[in-house]
């Protein structure tokens, strides 16, 4: 693999909850930016934390520019069953009549994955939209859900077709999962961090993708310590004098590098546990928490390596 | 009366590993103590001895009080309502059979909260306990799993219902409303008409159940805002949990529910003030400032964020800092001693 998301126009990037999914996607719709791809990235399930990052107010469901060549929505589900519905009923006063239907509310809940799968479907329909005789977007990035529901989320369009069996929704559901089940198309980027749940989780994960392994481009290990000491090698000796010569506050100090030193192991730990997905690429920790524009685009430049 | 905690928050957060550790902590105190929890990960689940998970309550072996643990399961809940509730063995047979069924039993958005409402009003009934915990599946929003059992209940109401079972009763569409007919066309459309016969099966097959649905969500509700119930939030300092648990508290004041207070995991203790270094290489020595550095600076945007939490919070409400559960997690003890760390 020379390049693990190359000419692909869909890449999902998924991960436990709070790993860091949409620094991630940001960070890799930046990079296609920069490239001169034109590049739609999309929050789902309603979260609106792009725009912010750009220093902009949301306009939800419609596209909106954040940077040079990088528009930014968010998909909710009921926008996405609006807007696939008006193109199937043509007429907006049918739909009021038919979903602002309290029945049809409760229908919507009672069919479990349409939400997912109308938001995979909104996805589906920005890769093939078109715009002046050539493709809209060159790559649609999307902040998909955290792993467990992420899964059940890919597995939406699958599903569907193995409730209804046919008809027009099994259809569209089947031109879906065509889509994300291509491997030349489709590409699945997935976070976590050295701590164990994430990364028990995103091994997990890996396992259950089961067929859909190929579509793996590689993963993320993200808030990347530094290492504390020049040398761990040398700092058994060092550490053992200090314990000896120092008080109580040096004995902390020892304690926090220890803390570091956990954290860097643990992450040798990661990548191991993490290479069978393909390349690793590691984010720096940002110790003060809030990132800034500047720190987003020298992530861009990290993950730069995946296109 | 029997006092619930219940631990809610967004994914990733430690809520599972957290509402255990305050079960542990209650029975550490020579209570009895139920902890209901969803999808416990392995290492927790090996923590507290449990083997497999199943509704049914599993006692933990704690050296002092008495902990009982549950791991809801949204399948085995639907086929247990399936078996109490069915009129007659082919009744059920049918129902176990129909395709929606089988589609539906593991991802009907509710299930999940609807058997630990279910659970926790048998389990305060029963007088058995001195204290529940209750663990809320992640959701985005705080709402989402309270208002899930209502949201099933409205999908079961009478008018829902009817419109879904007639035409397997009437063998047709009825005009229930305006647009029940357009909208029965749409659907059919969509689905199939197999599928909508399906789902119409599985509600004639379950009719019986949604009687109660009402009356004990209602009774939910109420037990959820009583003054012997404590909602907590659990997050961590960083910035996306902080903006999730800003959303979850809001929602939890706009709905009246009692708050106690945040529960943050993977607090950062704050490095020495000043270092006195004994004859230390200086290279070694500048590494190692550089390192306490860092960690003041991850410690300065932890307690603000601390702060910023605490004031958007009604007064009263507390923060427990709780460090890194990584290792507490592998033993009862070490799960103990972290429970003890929020005086909930």
């Amino acid at each position: 693999m020379s390049s693990a998301l190359g000419s692909r126009r869909v890449v999902l990037v998924s991960g436990k909850g709070g790993v860091g999914k949409t620094t991630v996607s940001v960070a890799l719709a930046l990079a296609a930016a920069r490239r001169g791809k034109r590049v739609l990235l999309c929050e789902t399930q309603g979260a609106t934390r792009v725009p912010a990052i750009f220093g902009r107010p949301s306009k939800g469901y419609e596209p909106m520019q954040v940077a040079t060549n990088l528009d930014t929505l968010s998909i909710t589900p009921e926008a996405a069953i609006e807007e696939y519905v008006l193109l199937q009923l043509h007429f907006r006063r049918l739909y009021r009549m038919v979903f602002r239907n309290r029945i049809m509310g409760a229908f919507v809940d009672a069919v479990p994955g349409l939400h997912d799968l109308i938001q995979l479907g909104k996805v589906w329909f920005a890769e093939r939209e078109t715009a002046n005789g050539r493709a809209r977007w060159d790559l649609v990035v999307v902040d998909a859900p955290a792993t467990g529901h992420g899964l059940t989320m890919l597995g939406a369009p699958r599903a569907m077709m193995d409730l209804t069996g046919s008809g027009p929704f099994h259809d569209n559901a089947k031109l879906i999962a065509d889509l994300m089940e291509d491997e030349a198309r489709t590409a699945l980027l997935l976070v976590s961090t050295a701590e164990e749940m994430p990364l028990r989780e995103t091994v997990d994960l890996y396992a259950r993708l089961g067929d859909m392994r190929r579509l793996v481009g590689g993963a993320v290990l993200n808030e990347v310590h530094p290492s504390p000491v020049p040398s761990p090698e040398a700092w058994t000796s060092e550490r053992a004098a200090l314990l000896a010569q120092g008080g109580g506050d040096v004995h902390a100090a020892i304690d926090i590098v220890d803390d570091e030193l956990r954290a860097v192991s643990r992450q040798a730990d990661a990548r191991n546990r993490l290479a069978s997905l393909g390349r690793v690429l590691d984010l720096p920790f940002q110790f003060h928490r809030d990132l800034s524009r500047a720190e987003y685009e020298s992530f861009a430049t990290a993950l730069e390596v995946l296109l | 009366m029997t006092r619930v905690v219940v631990t809610c928050g967004s994914g990733g957060v430690g809520k599972t590993t957290t509402a255990a550790a305050l079960a542990l902590a209650f029975a550490s105190r020579g209570e009895r103590v139920a902890v209901l929890t969803i999808d416990p990960a392995r290492r927790l689940a090996d923590a507290l001895s449990l083997k497999n998970v199943g509704n049914t309550a599993q006692r933990v072996p704690t050296p002092e009080g008495q902990l009982d643990a549950m791991m809801l399961d949204a399948k085995q809940t639907f086929d247990e309502l399936l078996s109490r509730h069915s009129p007659s063995p082919e009744a059920r047979d049918r129902i176990l059979r129909n395709h929606y069924y089988r589609f539906v039993s593991e991802r009907l958005p509710g299930v999940h909260e609807y058997m630990a409402m279910e659970r926790l009003l048998s389990l305060c009934a029963s007088d058995e306990y001195d204290a529940i915990v209750l663990d809320t599946p992640p959701a985005r929003h705080a709402l989402d799993f309270l208002a899930a059992p209502d949201r099933m209940a409205g999908l079961m109401d009478e008018g829902v219902m009817r419109w879904l079972v007639l035409p397997a009763s009437t063998g047709g569409w009825r005009m229930i409303e305006m647009g029940s007919e357009v909208l029965a066309g749409v659907l059919k459309g969509m689905l199939g008409q197999r599928t909508i016969e399906d789902i119409a099966e599985f509600f004639t097959g379950f009719q019986s159940l949604w009687g109660g649905f009402r009356e004990r969500s209602l009774a939910t509700r109420e037990l959820l805002r009583a003054p012997s119930t404590q909602f907590v939030l659990v997050t961590t300092p960083a910035p996306g949990s902080r903006a999730e648990a800003l959303a979850f508290l809001e929602v939890l004041q706009r709905d009246g529910l009692p708050f106690a207070g945040f529960i943050l995991n993977r607090c950062a203790d704050p490095p020495p003030e000043r270092v006195a270094w004994p004859g230390t290489d200086p290279e070694v020595r500048a590494a190692i400032e550089s390192t306490l550095a860092c960690r003041q600076r991850l410690v300065d945007a932890q307690e603000a964020a601390i702060a910023d939490l605490l004031a958007h919070a009604p007064p009263g409400a507390r923060a427990w800092r709780l460090p890194d559960s990584d290792t507490a997690v592998s033993s009862l003890e070490g799960l103990a001693r972290l429970g003890r760390l929020a005086s909930v």
